[in-house]
């Protein structure tokens, strides 16, 4: 343990120590006067006071000195350091390795280099040096703590392999940062053998590392990297008479080719290979290769597209998964008076947008059987609200959806809604006069606002004249507000379908929404959520997490690598971790063996980016803990303790300030009763005569206490 | 072994007697013996002459028959009766507290006084008492029977208070109409031109003066170190001061005031006795016994 101070500048305060000494230096013993029989020649002497050389009360002097010292050292705030922490300890020298196992790694000679590496840095170690292993991707894993055993961390070294992920540095360091926090060092290196992606490099100035270690990277990556990946795919369905057909494209990112490359993409679906493309790469930059559409299976389709092997083989694949059907077929239900300039916006607003493409089907009356609305993804009664068949709740029993929007007609309507709206009118609103009503309260976390997350602004800048005032049905899950309170959107979970209601008008007779830049997301995104097609992504990347459907029950899900799943669902519903690349299967518990979803999962793009770093731009991003730096306290609980942090633990200036205190209570006690003792020896008005006195014979060098007075004027 | 007369005489030694009467007279005796001799030879009952009456008189002394002639009181006297009226003086102030040794100023001081007045008895003298400190505090007017009032006087009394040495002087010399002895035991620290001026006033109205002027060898040294804070056993003032460094500076004052107060005392025909504490009373013993042989009877 070492001792150190937040405040240093205080300890200045020592030199007030001068003080107490000065002052009994100075100190005259009046605690035992000397009687004599008259001060009569006594005041007569030339020199009266002079300042005491010596220190008499040792006692006194000594508590005083300490209980300043102590108030000093308080004020300076001393902290008790913790050498694990500073590494001030006279052990043996550890290393810490952080091997890049990432995606990129597999490039052709990388991996090999790394390990020849590692086994150097192993082989270099003096006597008694340790050394740790610490094996990272998007995530670290310790694969050896800090040991004097170099043939057990060479054996772990041969064990690890280039895995399909991504490179995230920042999670290794603290895991060296830890390791060296566990074990006492005097000096320590931490030395990170990688390909040094600059992509990897992101947050890593949030790690700092005790004083005495150093940072150093070993980059193993080519000096000039060659590559191609895919990067993207576009996977739809389209329609060619009564077929589905699946049309894929893959963007194929170039990086430095000797020349254009001519290849064949290949194309599997569902496992199978589908069919061939033939392109030519260009030397830098990006290439779409289009596969011929082939035939689309029912259900969801899993697509691979893979072009032939470069150096670096694991990007030249990538994975997605097609939607079980790529058309949303809706049913706008309309009252028959109703004209097509009225829904021309909602209709128009519908239409843009694919994967998967919205087929608005214009109605004037629910579709009535199973066989109908089963084509269909979501029923939207546009200002009307008929009675619901039986076909139509079964429908949304069994994950259909309703939108019940309203019109200047449903506004007005006085009787009763059916109870899949959510909602009982009262009246009308009326806010012509004041600008119109604008959305508030809006529930941005709601899937159904998903788009606007990164600007709600968009939304609140929507503003209607008239909407009918209703108050919402406990059932019913208000997602946003008019500014008055009156409910807006409402949503109701029926069985496993849904059923939203939206106050607020989707036509431009009692609103301006047609008119604003959210209106085209926000009804494409309405009927997407409403039919539970939220429009997802193709595929995730590694280190993300996948959400499963709420309709999986006690889910299992199946990995790239054939390992079983049981993900244990909480408030937010179950989640999987996606650590590798491939498809992941989810099935639910008592399924017949279909699937009841799948995921593809890529490794991030960014792994195909080989531009390395400087080195030394991963010394400036590493910070070690110096006086300077451990100014600067970070939040992160996991970061070692700053020594603001360990002082503020500690709080040793309490136990400083109460010592001071008492010591200075006994203090008072002391000098209080010796001053009592000379109290009852010395009349009152003691000091005052001899100030007099002192003065008179000073004056007229005559003596001057009241007794010799009176026998030289008698 | 016999024990020296002269360590009778050992103030140390008589200050562990607390009877009076028994001090008195152990010093009287010691020092007679030492003297072989004694002045009660000179004693007479020869009539002397006639004087008026004064308060304190014996009634028995009153010749009656000059009484029946004159209608006025007389007293018959003989030359015994007036060998003297000795009064003695003693300073009872508190400063007369001090003492480095194991006597103080004041016990030496009612030693010699009771030994004094002891003395005087046994050669027939008149003897009376007044002790004072700022003013006159016990008075017993000279006489041959106030003996004992005196010796339980003097152990009654304690050194306490300030003192004003010429004031009480001054009353001093109103107690006596008739001249006598007046021995003045204090510790002189007055002014001594001052006290000179008081003690020439005594002797304009006929006395004999004897001023025994008592000093401690600590109060003529000097006591203290290097820092000391001193108490006027007085007034209660403090002076802080560096004795080692005033010492010399000190002694030379009080020699100077020693000196002044011989000079002056002795011009004014007192005799003037210095005593250290530590010394036998014996030297106050002849001193007394000289100036009384030397002035004869005081009229």
């Amino acid at each position: 343990m070492g001792l150190g101070f937040l405040v240093p500048a205080f300890l200045a305060g020592l030199a007030a120590l001068v003080v107490p000494i000065l002052l009994h230096l100075r100190h005259r013993d009046r605690d035992r006067p000397m009687r004599f029989p008259s001060l009569m020649f006594l005041e007569q002497l030339p020199i009266r006071t002079e300042s005491r050389q010596r220190i008499t009360d040792w006692p006194l002097l000594l508590l005083r000195l300490l209980a300043l010292a102590l108030l000093v050292f308080a004020f300076a705030r001393p902290v008790l350091k913790d050498r694990r922490v500073v590494g001030a300890d006279n052990r043996t020298k550890a290393v810490v390795i952080l091997l890049d196992r990432s995606l990129s790694m597999g490039y052709a000679g990388v991996w090999p280099r790394a390990l020849d590496s590692a086994r150097a840095v192993i082989d270099r170690l003096d006597g008694k040096d340790r050394v740790a292993l610490v094996a990272y991707d998007d995530a670290a894993e310790v694969m050896q703590r800090l040991t004097e055993d170099r043939a057990a961390v060479r054996g772990v070294l041969g064990a690890v392999q280039p895995m399909r992920r991504g490179t995230r540095l920042a999670p290794a360091l603290r895991s060296a940062r830890q390791l060296l926090l566990d074990a006492p060092f005097a000096a320590a290196e931490v030395i990170v053998i990688s390909d040094l992606q600059r992509a990897s490099a992101a947050g890593i100035a949030g790690v700092e590392f005790p004083a005495g270690v150093q940072v150093r990277g070993i980059g193993v990556g080519s000096d000039t990297w060659v590559n191609s990946a895919v990067r993207s795919l576009d996977a739809r369905r389209v329609r060619e008479g009564d077929r589905t057909l699946l049309a894929v494209k893959a963007r194929v990112q170039s990086h430095a080719l000797p020349a254009i490359r001519p290849v064949t993409a290949s194309l599997s679906v569902n496992g199978r290979d589908a069919t061939t493309a033939t392109a030519t790469l260009a030397r830098d930059g990006e290439t779409v290769i289009t596969f011929t559409p082939v035939p689309a299976p029912d259900g969801a389709v899993s697509v691979r597209v893979a072009i032939p092997a470069d150096s670096l083989v694991a990007d030249d694949t990538l994975v997605a998964v097609v939607p079980r059907d790529d058309l949303l077929r809706v049913a706008l239900v309309t009252p028959p008076d109703m004209s097509a300039s009225e829904t021309l916006y909602l209709q128009q607003a519908l239409g843009i947008g694919r994967a998967p493409q919205v087929q608005v089907e214009r109605l004037t009356a629910v579709p009535a059987t199973a066989a109908a609305l089963a084509r269909t993804g979501v029923v939207m009664f546009w200002d009307m609200a008929p009675d619901a068949p039986a076909a139509l709740t079964s429908w949304v029993n069994d994950g259909g959806g309703i939108v019940l929007a309203t019109g200047r007609r449903l506004a007005a309507r006085r009787t009763a809604l059916p109870s899949y709206a959510g909602i009982t009118f009262s009246g009308l609103a009326d806010r012509v006069s004041d600008r119109g009503g604008t959305l508030r309260d809006v529930r941005a976390e709601h899937a159904l606002f998903a788009p606007f997350r990164e600007a709600q602004d968009a939304l609140t800048a929507v503003r209607a004249w008239r909407y009918p005032r209703g108050d919402a049905s406990p059932s019913a899950d208000i997602l946003a507000r008019f500014d008055d309170g009156v409910p807006a959107v409402l949503e109701q979970r029926i069985g496993n379908g849904r059923a939203m209601t939206l106050t607020v008008p989707l036509d431009n007779q009692y609103g301006d929404f047609p008119l604003q830049p959210a209106y085209l997301p926000f009804v494409r995104q309405l009927v997407l959520h409403t039919s539970g097609r939220d429009a997802a992504p193709l595929w995730l990347t590694t280190g993300e997490s996948w959400s499963l459907p709420a309709t999986l029950s006690n889910p299992v899900v199946t990995g790239p690598t054939g390992a079983l799943t049981r993900p244990q669902a909480d408030s937010a519903g179950a989640a999987v971790p996606l650590p590798d690349a491939g498809l992941y299967t989810a099935y639910a518990e008592r399924a017949s063996g279909e699937p009841g979803a799948v995921l593809a999962v890529n490794v991030p793009p960014s792994e195909s980016e080989l531009t390395p770093m400087d080195t030394t731009e991963l010394l400036l991003g590493v910070r070690t803990t110096s006086a300077e730096s451990a100014a600067a306290s970070r939040a992160d609980g996991d970061t070692p303790m700053t020594v603001e942090e360990m002082e503020r633990r500690q709080n040793p200036w309490r136990v400083l300030l109460i010592v001071a205190a008492l010591l200075l209570l006994a203090e008072t006690i002391l000098g209080t009763r010796g001053r009592r003792g000379m109290a009852r020896r010395v009349v009152p008005n003691t000091t005052s005569n001899v100030a007099s006195n002192t003065a008179s014979t000073r004056s007229a060098g005559a003596p001057a206490s009241t007794a010799s007075r009176a026998r030289f004027d008698t | 072994m016999p024990v020296a007369p002269a360590a009778f005489l050992d103030p140390a030694l008589l200050a562990k007697i607390s009877d009076l009467a028994l001090l008195a007279r152990t010093v009287v005796d010691g020092f007679m013996h030492g003297q072989h001799r004694s002045l009660r030879k000179g004693s007479s009952l020869d009539f002397a002459e006639h004087r008026s009456y004064q308060p304190g008189d014996d009634l028995r002394r009153i010749d009656w028959r000059v009484y029946g002639r004159t209608d006025r009181f007389y007293i018959k006297e003989y030359d015994a009766d007036t060998n003297a009226g000795v009064l003695f003086a003693l300073d009872t102030s508190g400063s007369m507290d001090y003492g480095s040794g194991s006597v103080t100023k004041f016990v030496y001081g009612r030693m010699l006084a009771a030994s004094l007045a002891w003395l005087s008895q046994s050669q027939g003298d008149r003897v009376g008492l007044a002790t004072f400190t700022q003013d006159l505090e016990e008075v017993i007017p000279p006489s041959v029977r106030h003996l004992q009032r005196i010796l339980h006087t003097l152990a009654a009394t304690t050194p306490r208070g300030p003192s004003r040495l010429v004031h009480s002087i001054e009353r001093v010399g109103l107690l006596s109409t008739r001249s006598g002895i007046i021995v003045l035991i204090t510790d002189c620290y007055e002014r001594p031109d001052a006290l000179g001026r008081a003690v020439d006033a005594l002797r304009m109205h006929g006395n004999d003066v004897i001023v025994f002027h008592l000093v401690d060898a600590a109060e003529r040294d000097l006591p203290g170190d290097a820092d000391t804070t001193f108490e006027d056993m007085e007034s209660g003032a403090l002076l802080p001061l560096k004795p080692d460094d005033l010492r010399s500076k000190y002694q030379t004052l009080i020699r100077a005031h020693h000196e002044a107060l011989q000079s002056r005392l002795t011009a004014a025909g007192a005799d003037y006795v210095r005593l250290l504490t530590n010394e036998p009373l014996d030297r106050a013993l002849h001193a007394y016994l000289d100036a009384r042989l030397t002035r004869g009877r005081v009229r």
